[in-house]
């Protein structure tokens, strides 16, 4: 099975690889993994006035997943809140053309942005009650 | 296996793979699971040698050396008969892949066995894949830094085995736990219950031994 082009870009040329603190305000942090194949994703946002302002991951597994969450990090920079909630894995699957086998490549970047918008959420929540 | 009609005299089999009246070889089910394929219960404590045997004994039935002659239709059967039963075999044989497997085939029954994502262990994961690319970075260059982090990672490896032995300890207790009950005769709700927890927690185990193996085979090939 050869990897399309997109994908061997991705894992060549990763973007935004890093992390912020997890304690930063407005922070969001996600981690998943992949029990199929031992993966583990971690992505975080950052967000100012419900925008992603950036977003970082760093992940442990194969090529699509690298490139997966990859992807996805560039796709949530500038989207709001809620319009983040709307990536499909569906959508990661047809830009980075992966075959059948590494699906379960983009649902764990679909999770991870899930979980990094809900911790982001459940931080916010926190705030407010303190207040 | 009774099939209900061989495929070349259409007369009813009644023999295991072969159709007593025509002598013909017959597919086996693609329905079948492993277990079935093999002629074993669904249970996980699995007596070696009697599985060898029987894999030869089916192998000889079906290998495709034997049908050379015989028809493309014979030809076709022994050639998905023979992978179908290499893979059941293959997959029965090791323990972790056998309860894998019974895990998946039983997931259907046990509807929505799904498992808090194990947090700890991933920010574990993550933490040591740092050092370990901190440890690529310094590109074996020798400094006090190096040899530190180096001990540092040898012992996490040595860590994670143990954890890596113990999840297998536990599991292989569970394969016992698992049969006892698969042993019962009426099922009651109770049991079902039970049975229903150990397949969560041998799934649980298995999913976070393999993230285990994976970081120690990153270990041992970064660090050694």
């Amino acid at each position: 099975m050869a990897y399309s082009e997109k994908v061997v870009d991705h894992f060549n040329n990763p973007r935004n690889v890093g992390s912020f603190k997890k304690e930063e305000d407005g922070v969001g942090t996600g981690i998943v993994g992949a029990p199929e194949c031992g993966d583990v994703m971690k992505l975080q946002i950052k967000v100012q006035n419900d925008t992603i302002v950036d977003a970082k991951f760093k992940t442990f597994g194969c090529g699509s997943a690298i490139a997966s969450s990859s992807l996805a990090t560039e796709w949530l920079k500038g989207k709001t809140v809620d319009e983040a909630g709307k990536i499909k894995n569906t959508d990661i699957v047809q830009e980075l053309n992966l075959p059948p086998v590494k699906i379960h490549c983009s649902v764990l970047a679909e999770d991870a942005i899930k979980a990094a918008l809900a911790d982001y959420k459940k931080k916010e929540d926190g705030k407010e009650t303190v207040k | 296996m009774a099939r209900s009609m061989c495929w070349h005299c259409q007369s009813e089999v009644a023999g295991e793979y072969f159709c007593e009246r025509c002598v013909k070889v017959q597919p086996l089910s693609k329905e079948q699971d492993y277990f079935t394929c093999l002629g074993l219960p669904r249970l996980l404590t699995i007596d070696a040698t009697g599985l060898e045997n029987k894999f030869y004994e089916m192998s000889r039935s079906f290998h495709p050396d034997f049908y050379q002659t015989k028809t493309d239709t014979e030809r076709t059967i022994s050639l998905g008969n023979s992978a179908l039963l290499n893979t059941a075999y293959r997959t029965l044989k090791d323990p972790i892949q056998r309860a894998e497997y019974l895990v998946r085939l039983e997931a259907g029954a046990v509807k929505e066995i799904r498992n808090q994502p194990p947090a700890d262990l991933f920010e574990e994961i993550l933490s040591l894949q740092d050092d370990l690319e901190e440890f690529r970075a310094a590109d074996g260059q020798p400094s006090a830094d190096l040899t530190a982090l180096r001990t540092k990672l040898q012992t996490d490896r040595e860590a994670l085995e143990r954890r890596q032995q113990d999840m297998e300890s536990r599991l292989f207790d569970l394969f016992e736990t698992w049969d006892r009950l698969q042993r019962q005769f009426e099922p009651t709700e109770a049991i079902r219950a039970k049975k229903e927890s150990v397949l969560k927690e041998m799934r649980e185990l298995l999913s976070n031994r393999t993230y285990v193996r994976n970081i120690i085979n990153d270990l041992v090939a970064t660090v050694g």
